[in-house]
């Protein structure tokens, strides 16, 4: 499904501050997995999803997704098959729209034809169901302006958008990062829902090192721009995070330093 | 009644300019300054063609004169990421010499005898008549148009732009055509606004759009001031309302002895400058209140 051979990107080349944030990272999905990602900072993580949206193209190496090459087409063409959701909740919704503008904004277009009135009602009614679905009680709130949301609320809104045309790629860049505990958790289940009900080919990534063990279905942990573990089925299953700690420390010849992922604490 | 109804009409036939500076202020966040040279190039357009039989197809020459203005702003500020003032800047340095041009090489152009559009529509309405007719046909149908496009998957792609662009990059949209796209059909509207101005005054100066980014932008807090905007189309309708009021508070400020025509952009420029200061002054209260009210029980 995803595809990615060999990329380099390298920042500030030929000056001091010149910075290999890909290292001839290669990395293969096939459909319907759900990897989470680990690593401390700097590894490299939000560096890959960048590469993989578009945000800048690699310096070398190819990228496919679903068997078309997509190492040099613009940003905008490749999100039509990719939904990101960032770690910042204000970054995945128009505050001044209201909720079913937004979720229009993603849904209509591959319905309606860009001079196609946005909203219609039986439209609306497929976005009243999905938000039903969370329970979180935004399906009464529709006319809300997003801006007037929770934090939480507003991720969820854009994990709908997201996922409500189901993309080729799901990725999630600490998504609940941001979030106090409890909603946090909620609104883990609800990701979880989703991918599982849509069987999206998802990256995930992750602080949380208990659940990137626990949730999907193969863990990849990132450093300096390389993947220096990748497991998945069995082996996985039977990893303890001590294991994966230990397993970090010899590979990357580092020591786990960080508290955030050491506590679970997302 | 004369002063009534010339401010009312004056007021909808701005309340074109007032929704095309509505269209690249609020919803794309830009203080674009090719409206200066759109709105100049829409009149100059619209009285050339007049004076020579056309008053219809200088109306469409205005509108498709300013949208393509719009459009070169959103191509440098898009492609050429020059900043967006300079941008407006440029365009509308860049357009004198072409207005200069389509009027003939003078700076104003009378076309008192020829048939404007308000002149055919005079035949069967009377002059004033036809006056209010007019504006009121070219403002109803723009404001009605631009409500409905603003409802459509490409308006709500260009107002969740200006509100959160990075979003708009992430869902597939082109994020600089639908910033490029806001301003042509600002822009658009703007030179519309212009070609209907050079119809109903008779004439053509090339001075006439200086000043059109502050005098919309005060119809248009006004507006806001009178209708609070909660949905688009309300705000819409607010900056014709806000341009008809503007004029009303003009016509009658000219009533005063010592009040000259020059002050009019002074006016304008304090009113804009007071409305979008308010939210700092009342910041600014508020600490300074909090502030009190901590110092009562320290």
């Amino acid at each position: 499904m995803l595809d990615i051979q060999n990329v380099t990107k390298v920042f500030g080349k030929d000056t001091v501050n010149e910075h290999t944030a890909l290292d001839d990272l290669s990395l293969h999905l096939d459909k319907g997995e759900f990897v989470t990602i680990v690593g401390s900072n700097g590894a490299g993580k939000s560096t890959l999803f960048n590469a993989i949206c578009g945000t800048f193209f690699s310096d070398s190496g190819h990228i496919s997704l679903d068997g078309a090459d997509i190492t040099y087409m613009p940003e905008h063409k490749r999100s039509k098959m990719i939904g990101r959701v960032f770690q910042d909740p204000m970054k995945g919704t128009s505050p001044n729209l209201t909720i079913e503008e937004n979720i229009a904004l993603a849904y209509a277009r591959s319905k309606h034809g860009p001079l196609g009135f946005a909203l219609n009602k039986r439209d609306l009614k497929i976005f009243r169901d999905a938000l039903a679905d969370f329970d979180m009680g935004l399906e009464d709130r529709m006319k809300t302006k997003v801006g007037l949301l929770s934090g939480g609320q507003r991720q969820v809104v854009t994990l709908l958008m997201c996922t409500v045309v189901p993309p080729k790629l799901l990725l999630l860049d600490e998504h609940t990062a941001a979030l106090d505990p409890a909603t946090s958790e909620k609104i883990m289940k609800i990701t979880n829902d989703m991918i599982r009900k849509n069987n999206l080919t998802t990256l995930m990534i992750t602080h949380n090192i208990n659940s990137a063990l626990k949730t999907g279905t193969r863990t990849i942990m990132m450093d300096s721009g390389s993947i220096i573990l990748d497991i998945s089925g069995e082996e996985r299953d039977k990893m303890s995070l001590n294991e994966l700690l230990d397993l970090y420390t010899r590979r990357s010849k580092k020591v786990f330093d960080n508290d955030r992922m050491l506590l679970g604490t997302e | 009644m004369v002063l009534i109804l010339g401010s009312l009409e004056l007021g909808m036939i701005y309340g074109l300019l007032a929704l095309g500076i509505f269209i690249t202020f609020r919803i794309l966040n830009i203080p674009d300054l090719t409206c200066e040279g759109s709105f100049t190039l829409g009149l100059s357009l619209s009285a050339a063609l007049t004076r020579v039989g056309h008053p219809f197809l200088g109306m469409i020459a205005g509108i498709i004169g300013g949208m393509a203005a719009g459009g070169v702003t959103g191509f440098l500020q898009t492609r050429c990421k020059i900043h967006p003032i300079l941008a407006g800047i440029l365009v509308m340095s860049g357009l004198y010499p072409i207005n200069l041009l389509i009027l003939g090489g003078s700076p104003n152009l009378a076309i008192m005898n020829s048939g404007t559009i308000f002149k055919y529509a005079g035949a069967f309405l009377g002059n004033e008549g036809a006056k209010i007719a007019v504006s009121l046909i070219f403002t109803g149908i723009t404001t009605i148009a631009l409500a409905m496009f603003f409802k459509t998957h490409t308006g709500l792609a260009i107002r969740a732009t200006g509100d959160n662009e990075d979003m708009v990059r992430a869902s597939s949209i082109n994020a600089d055509g639908m910033k490029a796209a806001a301003l042509s059909i600002g822009n658009g509207v703007i030179a519309l606004c212009g070609a209907v101005i050079a119809q109903y005054q008779n004439y053509a100066d090339i001075n006439s759009g200086a000043g059109t980014l502050v005098l919309g932008l005060a119809s248009v807090i006004i507006g806001e001031v009178i209708i609070f905007r909660r949905d688009l189309t309300l705000s819409l309708i607010a900056a014709v309302v806000g341009s008809i009021v503007y004029r009303f508070i003009i016509a009658l400020a000219m009533k005063l002895p010592f009040f000259d025509a020059s002050y009019l952009k002074l006016v304008s420029a304090v009113i804009v400058a007071v409305a979008l200061s308010i939210p700092a002054i009342k910041a600014r209260a508020r600490l300074a209140r909090i502030k009190k009210e901590g110092g009562r029980y320290a």
